[in-house]
């Protein structure tokens, strides 16, 4: 017969033995999850700190150029005319890229949804400008857009579309859209493929059209999706440099400022006027900007979702 | 007892040869070799070869008997940033070119060596630089660097064109007008002037209109250059070249009858446009005559550790030697009165004591001309006033 | 199938509708067939373009007259495409097999050991997902300027390592696999790491593959670290698109060269993609909707 402190002592030893192997699994897990952790802290985390640390203060090629701490690169930044043109450019281009690419990419998943013949091929084709780096793209781009090129040479116009200021916006828009499009049809037809077939059924034995189909039951029903859509690429279209970069061949902003994006304002004060305080305070005002666009989305769209 | 005597006769001998032996060997390595690299862009395999041969120039001459081992290093990519991150990792190379547009802003980052306590030392002559070159480098009486070449703005026509409208490449305004108009009538070409949407030409203008952009920016004369410039578009006697192409391109496709270009034009027509036949003259005038030095400079930089082996380096360079060599392809003009420039160049060089420094010494210019370009191109397209123009340059360059 | 699906299936014959049937699905197909072909064109006329001469090149013509692969030669003699490509190689064999291995180190402990915080730091990995580039900016550029590593190749692998998204991804899989797997490795006295690395790895296989061909993607098309880090100063550091873009901004005419370098810099990736479109597709999917 086991004796109540007996028991009580083998509980005893369990107890420990238990402990030790909460620890022993704590350790491995702090193990494994080291080097990932030291990697995003040293080089996101860290750096977030380092450039609020010197936004404060004037800070140059070798370190401080002048004395005095406060927000003065702050208020530089709010107060010039160029940073909010950048702010204004980059959120018509969110604005207007973001839902062009998640329809062309709804519409193209809904393409390769339906049960046509030679899906694989169509999903390849609609996903090739996806896989193509910025820079080739936009080259190739450019080339065939240029005033005496393919396009205007096709449709008769002679408009030098990246080159005029009312344009240019439009044609990194489009590009743009034309490139992700891919990338978000892929996500669309996972979240499609999830939705059960009895749904369609359903609605098919109600003799509703294809349209409400989709508009009633469909879209609501990728509501994830969307949440997703919209953060994902919403932050990607914030941080736009390479494609402008390579139109303007520079961070100018040219011409007469349509490809001026914070992204820019950053770039040319870090390198251009060597004031590393200005670019930290508006690379700050920048990430501001993109934490609360995430938490609204979050807050409005995302709401549904169970964490 | 002279077997042992033998031997430490043997012993001593040896001991004061090799004694004699190391000494001879200290006394050649008491010259000691510094290194010294010297850097900048590249603009083509040309400037590359060149800076190439100055170096095995150098390195034959003064730098065997002082004792001074030069290296050409050539940087691609964006310039000044690499030259950021050299300045901040204090391992910039000892002596590098400098733009008259940025020499500005590294003098007040603090980077660059002023060089008055070593040109007094080795009593360099500064006076046979044209002074208004040598001005560009210059902070009040301090100077961080000699121009090592220049080239500013000249009058390019196309010959085919002009024949055929009967008339002679424009010397004032009035005739750059009169010129175009009867291009525009005559011949093909339906806009016969191309001018860049770029301060880096209409600053010409401002000058010559009586104006300037260092002093009083938003004068009357200044408005008046930017409205005959812009007219000149408005109008459709000129066209800003289409994005990918510049107005060296044009000349040379025939599209543009009139340019305003730099000896940069020069090698470029030679190697890509070798069929077509065009005039330079020199740069029209109103009333003065202005124009601007587009020079780089070669500076040490302030950290440097071998300052006085790297100024022997810079000093040879925009030498009377160093020049030598460095104008014998033509690619810029030489900076000193007593070294001549390649044939050819005199409608250039005639524009030495008007030519102001492409920058100014402004440390702002940078950012000062991302505005300078971008309301250009809103004034040319209607969406801003001149006067609007001005003023944002205006504040720019004050660093607002 | 059942029989309610083939009963919900069925058509009811109606003379007359087959033909408007196949007509609404010729009309269909041909639309696809469009649209595909638009998304196909631009690659196909530069690399025709990349095959003309430079006068010809300004013709809008398809095919090139004379038909020349100067272009090609030119950019591996004259313009060093062959280090570009040697180094976008060795970037992306050395960052992909780093990530491979870290994230599903990283994932699988953030997925499978409790460790405390764990939740406070995956929320904290995600965060990192909103920290932009260009912040970024500064801060690496003079950490990788004090540490001398700017302008080699060490600092842009560093700051590669491992990546937010590609924890958050494995984290994903190893959730996915049922626990009886380490459970009979415990019953069998594995520890963690023989755990790990015998049976939770092997069975991740294709969710690496997936990272693998996306992390190679992301960084062989990658322009803005590269062009920060080690893209100033010298050109045998350049990679692909490095080289590509410093033709475009130097000699943007030279539309031949520039279009055969655009099909080299697409072409790997294109390769691996027809190859591995199922990992590509099931890889951009679990990282995204899963989620």
């Amino acid at each position: 017969m086991v004796t109540p402190t007996a028991t009580r002592a083998a509980q005893s030893r369990f107890n420990t033995s238990l402990r030790g192997a909460r620890a022993r699994e704590a350790g491995w897990g702090f193990g494994f999850a080291f080097v990932p952790l030291a990697v995003l802290g040293l080089f996101f985390i860290y750096p977030l700190g380092y450039a609020v640390y010197i936004s404060f203060f004037h800070w140059g090629i070798l370190g401080k150029t002048a004395p005095g701490t406060g927000t003065f690169n702050y208020a530089k930044v709010f107060h010039d005319p160029i940073f909010g043109t950048a702010l204004k450019n980059i959120a018509e281009y969110t604005f207007a890229v973001v839902p062009l690419e998640m329809t062309l990419g709804l519409s193209l998943a809904l393409v390769i949804n339906q049960k046509i013949r030679g899906r694989n091929f169509f999903r390849s084709a609609f996903y090739f400008p996806s896989i193509a780096s910025s820079v080739a793209i936009t080259t190739i781009i450019l080339y065939i857009f240029s005033q005496n090129g393919l396009f205007n040479h096709l449709f008769g116009f002679s408009t030098d579309w990246f080159g005029n200021a009312s344009t240019i916006g439009w044609g990194i828009v489009s590009m743009n859209a034309w490139t992700t499009s891919g990338t978000v049809m892929l996500f669309y037809l996972a979240a499609l493929q999830a939705i059960p077939d009895d749904v369609y059924e359903a609605a098919a034995l109600d003799n509703t059209s294809a349209w409400r189909t989709f508009w009633k039951i469909t879209f609501p029903l990728l509501r994830p999706a969307h949440f997703f859509c919209l953060v994902v690429f919403g932050i990607g279209a914030l941080k736009l440099f390479d494609q402008p970069f390579l139109i303007a061949k520079g961070a100018s902003g040219a011409p007469n400022y349509s490809t001026m994006y914070p992204s820019f304002t950053i770039y040319n004060a870090a390198f251009g006027s060597y004031d590393f305080g200005l670019a930290a305070a508006a690379g700050v005002i920048y990430f501001v900007l993109i934490f609360g666009l995430t938490v609204v989305q979050r807050l409005t769209v995302g709401r549904q979702e169970a964490a | 007892m002279t077997k042992r005597l033998v031997v430490i006769l043997g012993l001593f001998v040896t001991a004061v040869a090799l004694l004699a032996a190391s000494a001879a060997q200290a006394g050649h390595r008491s010259v000691k070799v510094t290194n010294v690299t010297f850097a900048g862009w590249s603009s083509g395999p040309d400037e590359d070869a060149l800076d190439t041969q100055m170096a095995n120039a150098f390195n034959r001459t003064v730098g065997a008997k002082e004792g001074v081992h030069v290296t050409w290093q050539v940087i691609n990519g964006d310039y000044g940033q690499a030259m950021t991150a050299r300045f901040a990792a204090h391992n910039a190379p000892d002596v590098f070119y400098v733009d008259s547009s940025v020499i500005g802003s590294w003098i007040k980052q603090g980077v660059i060596q002023p060089l008055n306590g070593y040109v007094t030392k080795s009593h360099f002559d500064t006076k046979a630089f044209y002074p208004k070159l040598l001005g560009a480098f210059e902070k009040g009486k301090t100077i961080y660097g000699f121009p090592k070449d220049w080239s500013p703005l000249a009058t390019e026509t196309n010959n085919a064109l002009l024949a055929q409208a009967g008339v002679k490449a424009p010397r004032t305004w009035a005739q750059l007008k009169s010129d175009a108009q009867a291009i525009q009538q005559k011949t093909s070409a339906k806009h016969p002037i191309c001018l860049s949407a770029d301060w880096a030409r209409m600053g010409a203008f401002m000058y010559q209109n009586g104006g300037s952009i260092t002093n009083n920016l938003t004068s009357s004369a200044n408005a008046q250059a930017v409205n005959f410039y812009v007219g000149l578009i408005k109008s459709g006697l000129a066209y800003t070249p289409p994005a990918g192409s510049w107005c060296g391109q044009e000349l040379g496709q025939g599209h543009a009858a009139i340019i305003f270009e730099g000896n940069w034009l020069l090698p470029y027509m030679k190697s890509t446009y070798p069929n077509t036949h065009y005039g330079v003259a020199p740069m029209v005038h109103n009333k003065k005559q202005g124009n601007l030095a587009f020079t780089v400079s070669w500076s040490i930089a302030k950290n440097d550790k071998n300052k006085a082996a790297a100024w022997k380096v810079l000093s040879w360079l925009v030498g009377k030697q160093g020049e030598k060599i460095w104008m014998s392809k033509g690619l810029a003009l030489s900076p000193r009165k007593d070294v001549p420039s390649i044939g050819g160049r005199k409608p250039f060089l005639a524009a030495a004591p008007y030519a102001h420094g492409w920058g100014f010494g402004n440390p702002n210019f940078a950012s000062a001309y991302t505005v300078m370009g971008n309301d250009l191109n809103a004034v040319i397209a209607g969406s801003k006033t001149t006067q609007q123009m001005l003023a944002d340059v205006g504040k720019a360059l004050k660093g607002k | 199938m059942t029989l309610q699906t083939s009963v919900a299936n069925a058509e009811p014959f109606v003379p007359g509708r087959a033909r408007s049937d196949v007509a609404r699905k010729v009309l269909l197909y041909g639309l696809y067939l469009t649209i595909a072909a638009v998304f196909f064109v631009p690659f196909l006329w530069t690399l025709a373009t990349s095959f003309k001469t430079i006068p010809d090149s300004v013709n809008v013509t398809f095919f090139a007259h004379p038909w020349t692969t100067e272009a090609w030669r030119t950019l591996w003699r004259d313009y060093d495409f062959p280090t570009y490509i040697k180094n976008s190689i060795f970037l992306a064999a050395v960052i992909v097999t780093c990530n491979l291995f870290l994230s599903a180190l990283g994932g699988y402990a953030f997925a499978r050991l409790r460790f405390p915080g764990r939740e406070l730091l995956f929320l904290l990995v995600l965060g990192t997902l909103m920290v932009p580039d260009q912040l970024r900016l500064i801060p690496i550029f003079v950490m990788m300027v004090h540490w001398g590593l700017y302008g080699s190749f060490w600092s842009y692998i560093l700051i590669n390592l491992v990546s937010a998204v590609n924890l958050f991804f494995m984290r994903q899989y190893f959730l996915t696999i049922p626990r009886d797997f380490e459970e009979a490795a415990k019953l069998d006295g594995a520890g963690y790491f023989k755990t790990f690395w015998r049976i939770m790895l092997p069975l991740a296989l294709p969710a690496m593959a997936a990272l693998a061909i996306l992390q190679f993607q992301g960084t062989w098309n990658d322009f803005f670290w590269p062009l920060i880090l080690f893209g100033q100063g010298s050109t045998s550091h350049y990679t692909l698109q490095l080289g590509l873009a410093e033709l475009h901004f130097n000699y943007g005419t030279l539309w031949p060269e520039i279009s055969a370098g655009a099909v080299i810099a697409i072409l790997p990736i294109l390769v691996v993609f027809l190859a591995f479109q199922r990992y590509f597709v099931s890889g951009v999917v679990s990282a995204g909707v899963k989620g």
